[in-house]
């Protein structure tokens, strides 16, 4: 990090100078937009970062970050460029663009002109101390900022995704008259556990389904808890009216249901999905192709 | 019989008593309608019982004790039941409670009730048109 | 709509009518509603003839006469709180006089011998003389504020002592004053630390006394009582649940569970105690939820441990419904003691949207 203070003045004289300074620097940055703006995109290039945008568009981002750079620089005031950097992040997000790439063209950036103060200015060492010293806490703030809008934004958006994927793992699919297949997919917390169950007693009694087949391929983890909302939600959905089928039970999900006390030949557990699908529609009567061997349960 | 809105009615059909359960009840009240129904049961030699409880937005230890103990006297006397129309949360709740109903039959509305007791008839277990 | 009952039963009622009107006359001497009063009282009875033994009869009317008194101080009292609203200068500025106000002087003159002589001098150079609160904390060197807070017990004293002469009664523990004063005074950290709801189902003396002091306390939107003594009352207490927990924005499955863990614990109040009452409330801290405390007097759960346990799924144990109960809610404590009954404390917090 560097030092804003090199010499002996207080922090107050130094800011003083420095908003004074500002104006020049600002305007410096301005006359030489084009050869700087150009400047950051070799380097950007250089250190693969945003290969996910095209030419043109990095042309026209790189200007309105540079742009929104030097107006903060001059007023002082992050808002607009907050403004930007999240509708920017809204836009490159799922394009797959990473934290540290959007930080790295902002710190490119920041050195781009840093080293172009430091050519215009080292005839004059202690002026260009005071331009540093104007130019550096800002420059700091901008990068922070575009970080900081990147992230929130960033967190939005999995959270949003998470949700969404929160519904989706949890769907109750309809596949044909009185059938409905619960496929759990990830991990089950508790809370998840119970919101799939009351999901499923919604969909059991909107569908009028008998016959529900919950497979658990897809869950790696069923741990004690997770075992008992299981028992709860077959016995749930018996009350309803509807039997359950178990499929996907792996062995180890087997020997935890024992472990707490289920009896799992009073559960309807089938190996595999299509198995359990065969014995679905055997209990709604059904008759799959094979002749049936009869059996009066 | 008590005058006012009546809590319960019973119907009967052909050898089936339908109840239906139309508000909360306290325990004296779940105690009476079980009286009342096991009486019916005797005196019209029902086959079968189909008790609606989808009324009830509370099923406790004491409502579901009661149903079970409905449907174990109503088979004594040679008559099945089927508990139909049980809300998909009080169904949650009940099975938090740990009052899973076992060994109850169970459906999902009354049309699914006699479906049921009419396959039981029919001596199978498939659906009704005979698939 | 309830029936007229028919026979004999009239009589009866109609008999208690000379009474009722005494206790009314005593307490709210001509207080416009007082013929009101006593009417519905007498309605009410009626209503609840039939459940009722005949030799209690005498008893539940007393009661229902002095539940139907409290709730018209009540509904005073919160007028008298918004009155300064409409700025109506004959009336006292608050709702303390309310009960000060229509009392028998005799009375009234035992209870404030029975203060100190400095609270009897404080309150009357306040309410008689009309000194400021201001004025009287600049003559005794203190501020306005402790004053007023001074003020404020010294009425709550008055109110409790006034309820003791009138009653003629003698606080049959030593834990009931304390109990009638932070009654009194509507102190809620103080009637929590002295367990005042406990103390009110164990002693009858000041479960009488209380009741015009409870009207200072009641009037909360985030709080129920439920006394429970019968079947009907285990579903009037999870209704009432249902109720608060709806207002509050709970939905769907967690109602349900919510409801069903109150019915079990209401149902042990009723089948192993006889009598008792529910409380629900909302809580803030440390997480938004709701908390149902079930109080009993009953002889107390000699193994707690016991009585919670059961196997996974299916309903043994001694057939108390805690267990059963705790897994409907979040958190689940059971205070039992051999002799005076169980306190069940269950909570349900509420879900938090992301």
């Amino acid at each position: 990090m560097s030092d804003p203070n090199p010499d002996q003045r207080t922090a107050d004289e130094v800011s003083v100078e420095a908003q004074q300074l500002l104006p020049q620097l600002v305007a410096h940055l301005r006359e030489h937009r084009a050869t700087l703006r150009d400047a950051w995109v070799g380097r950007i290039r250089d250190a693969h970062l945003l290969e996910a945008m095209t030419p043109q568009e990095m042309a026209a981002e790189t200007t309105s970050v540079y742009d929104n750079y030097v107006e903060v620089l001059e007023t002082g005031s992050v808002e607009a460029l907050q403004h930007y950097a999240r509708d920017l992040s809204e836009r490159i997000i799922p394009r797959g663009v990473e934290t540290h790439e959007v930080v790295g063209i902002v710190l490119l950036l920041r050195d781009v002109l840093a080293r172009s103060l430091f050519e215009k200015y080292q005839g004059d060492v202690a002026l260009l101390n005071h331009v540093l010293d104007a130019y550096e806490p800002a420059a700091n703030r901008i990068a922070n900022t575009v970080a900081v809008s990147f992230v929130d934004e960033r967190e939005r958006v999995i959270r949003q995704q998470q949700d969404a994927i929160r519904e989706l793992s949890t769907p109750v699919l309809p596949v044909r008259e009185r059938l409905l297949i619960l496929p759990i997919i990830g991990v089950l917390d508790s809370e998840r556990a119970k919101q799939l169950t009351v999901q499923l007693l919604g969909g059991i009694r909107t569908h009028r389904a008998k016959v529900v087949v919950i497979d658990i391929t897809g869950a790696p983890d069923v741990d004690q808890t997770v075992a008992n909302h299981l028992v709860q939600t077959v016995d749930a959905s018996r009350l309803m009216g509807a039997s359950v089928i178990i499929t996907g039970l792996s062995p180890t999900i087997a020997q935890t249901l024992v472990t707490i006390g289920v009896d799992l030949s009073k559960m309807n557990t089938i190996g595999d999905l299509q198995g359990g699908l065969e014995e679905a529609e055997r209990l709604l009567g059904y008759h799959v192709s094979r002749k049936e061997v009869t059996d009066g349960s | 019989m008590s005058s006012g809105p009546a809590l319960v009615s019973i119907l009967r059909q052909g050898d089936i008593l339908v109840a239906s359960v139309h508000t909360a009840l306290d325990d004296a009240e779940m105690v009476r309608f079980q009286e009342d129904l096991v009486e019916q049961i005797g005196q019209y030699r029902a086959r079968g019982v189909i008790i609606d409880v989808a009324a009830l937005d509370v099923i406790d230890s004491f409502a579901a004790n009661t149903l079970r103990s409905i449907a174990d006297i109503a088979r004594l006397r040679g008559a099945h039941t089927v508990i139909v129309g049980i809300q998909p949360d009080v169904a949650f709740a009940m099975v938090s409670l740990g009052m899973g109903l076992a060994g109850v039959t169970t459906a999902l509305d009354l049309e699914e009730g006699l479906a049921h007791l009419a396959g039981i008839r029919a001596g199978t277990r498939s659906g009704p048109s005979g698939g | 709509m309830p029936e007229p009952p028919e026979g004999s039963h009239d009589v009866d009622v109609e008999a208690l009518l000379p009474m009722l009107r005494r206790i009314v006359g005593a307490r709210m001497g001509d207080h416009p509603s007082a013929e009101d009063v006593v009417q519905e009282a007498v309605a009410r009875v009626l209503a609840a003839q039939d459940r009722i033994e005949p030799r209690t009869l005498e008893a539940y009317a007393i009661r229902t006469v002095r539940n139907v008194m409290a709730s018209v101080w009540r509904r005073d009292d919160t007028d008298a709180r918004n009155r300064h609203r409409t700025h109506d200068p004959s009336r006292p500025e608050d709702g303390e006089e309310i009960v000060v106000a229509s009392e028998e002087r005799s009375a009234m003159t035992e209870a404030l011998a029975r203060l100190s002589d400095r609270e009897r001098e404080l309150l009357l150079a306040h309410e008689v003389s009309g000194h400021s609160t201001k004025g009287l904390g600049e003559a005794t060197g203190s501020s306005p504020g402790a004053v007023a807070a001074q003020l404020a017990r010294t009425r709550a004293r008055l109110r409790v002592e006034y309820l003791l002469v009138l009653e003629d009664v003698e606080p049959p523990t030593e834990q009931c004053r304390p109990v009638l004063l932070a009654l009194s005074a509507a102190d809620r950290r103080r009637q929590r630390e002295l367990d005042a709801p406990r103390h009110l189902l164990e002693c009858p003396t000041c479960a009488r006394l209380s009741e015009p002091l409870l009207g200072r306390t009641l009037p909360r939107q985030d709080e129920v009582h439920v006394p429970i003594s019968g079947d009907p009352d285990i579903v009037a207490a999870r209704q009432a649940a249902r109720e608060l927990a709806a207002d509050a924005g709970v939905t769907g499955t967690d109602l349900t569970m919510l409801a069903t863990a109150v019915s079990e614990v209401a149902r042990n109040i009723v089948r192993f105690a006889g009598n008792g009452e529910v409380t629900i409330e909302l809580v803030e801290r440390p997480r938004a939820g709701i908390r149902v405390v079930a109080r009993d007097t009953g002889p107390g759960i000699p193994d707690v441990d016991e009585a919670l346990r059961d196997g996974f799924s299916t309903y043994n144990g001694l057939g108390l419904g805690l267990p059963g109960a705790r897994r409907l809610m979040d958190e689940f404590a059971v205070e039992s003691v051999s002799g005076h009954g169980t306190t069940v404390t269950m909570t349900k917090w509420f879900e938090r949207k992301a």
